[in-house]
């Protein structure tokens, strides 16, 4: 299943994105590869620009589409408790099964990099990076916290 | 008996209360994936770390927008996506399109990506739009939990690919090995469960197409 949704993806011409591609292009959600894809498009076929402002314009006066409302409220993201499960094996062949899917063939960009992150965790190699990058993340923003009565 | 607060939301109040720790927790939990999450796309550490730290800085500027109701992960991830798609077309790497809602991330208005957008270009009221998706989205999310407790997968697939990717149904059926016509069957039978929740919340057909496609066609 996986290497046909591959080849499909790699072989589809720009013209062929479809909506629901290019409602997750402008989220920033859709699959890296793909992303990159739709810029390259964007910059040679004017028409796909037409269709991106068609489909803002369709936003814009507040139609809605099931793709994107899916998408948004990550309707069938898992757990992040269920992608650790996943990780370490001891998952229902089922549900491993939906979670290979989700990763590798929907390609969820937030599930990835969830599962990246869990992955990262588990080897804590770079341990001393994570403290220092924490660190500077915190001294950046702490400026901003601020009491809210 | 009353609900119980999600640890997220107890986090978030005590961010609220300008504690230092609070702050540092949430930044420990979610640095992690926030950071694989923008990396994927730029390939650059550097920039990737500065676009992060942008997000935390985003996230508390716009704290007194944030409704708690909404899934911290989630919430954190949009900012990350508007800062991800600022510096991208700093870089001109993302083409930026004429009259686009998605245009910049500035306004602090995070709740909704879709509430970026400027007021005057808003037909409807953004709370009536607000309450048009949350209706949609308990009602697929209700049909996924059936799906899933019956452990109907395949289904899920099945309308994740039709709707979310926006494959066609030919491709849905050879990725699942199912034929075209069971592919349009779980279709229908979806989209019927979907207009019926729509006519049962009183809203507007209107403003789903996509559910009246092919009535209109007939």
């Amino acid at each position: 299943m996986k290497t046909y949704f591959l080849n499909f993806m790699r072989t589809n011409m720009p013209a062929d994105f479809s909506n629901a591609e290019l409602e997750a292009y402008l989220d920033e959600s859709l699959p890296v590869e793909r992303m990159a894809a739709v810029e390259d498009a964007l910059r040679q076929y004017e028409a796909l620009e037409q269709r991106m402002i068609a489909i803002n314009g369709r936003r814009d006066a507040g139609v809605h589409s099931v793709g994107e409302i899916w998408r948004r409220h990550r309707l069938s993201c898992p757990p992040r408790e269920q992608l650790g499960s996943y990780l370490l094996g001891v998952l229902s062949n089922e549900a491993a099964d939906y979670v290979k899917f989700h990763l590798e063939v929907v390609k969820c960009r937030y599930c990835g990099a969830s599962i990246e992150d869990l992955r990262a965790q588990q080897s804590a190699a770079d341990a001393g990076a994570v403290t220092s990058r924490r660190l500077k993340y915190f001294q950046s923003s702490a400026g901003y916290l601020r009491r809210q009565d | 008996m009353p609900d119980t607060i999600r640890p997220d939301t107890l986090l978030v109040q005590q961010i609220r209360t300008g504690k230092p720790d609070a702050w540092n927790t949430l930044i420990a939990q979610y640095e992690g994936r926030l950071l694989s999450f923008v990396q994927s796309r730029l390939r650059q550490r550097a920039a990737s770390e500065d676009v992060v730290q942008e997000t935390f800085i985003g996230f508390l500027t716009s704290l007194p927008n944030y409704d708690t109701r909404r899934p911290l992960e989630s919430y954190l991830f949009s900012i990350a996506s508007h800062k991800l798609t600022d510096y991208l077309r700093r870089e001109g790497r993302r083409p930026v399109l004429p009259l686009s809602s998605t245009a910049n991330s500035d306004g602090g208005a995070w709740d909704m990506p879709c509430s970026a957008r400027p007021a005057s270009s808003i037909a409807r009221s953004g709370e009536r739009r607000g309450m048009e998706e949350e209706a949609v989205a308990q009602g697929i999310a209700d049909q996924i939990d059936a799906w899933r407790t019956k452990g109907d997968w395949q289904k899920i697939k099945c309308m994740e690919l039709l709707f979310v990717c926006g494959a066609a149904n030919k491709d849905v059926a050879a990725a699942l090995g199912i034929s075209e016509q069971q592919v349009a069957n779980f279709k229908f039978d979806f989209i019927a469960r979907l207009q019926s929740l729509v006519r049962k919340q009183r809203l507007n057909e209107d403003v789903f197409p996509e559910l009246y496609a092919d009535e209109h066609a007939s």
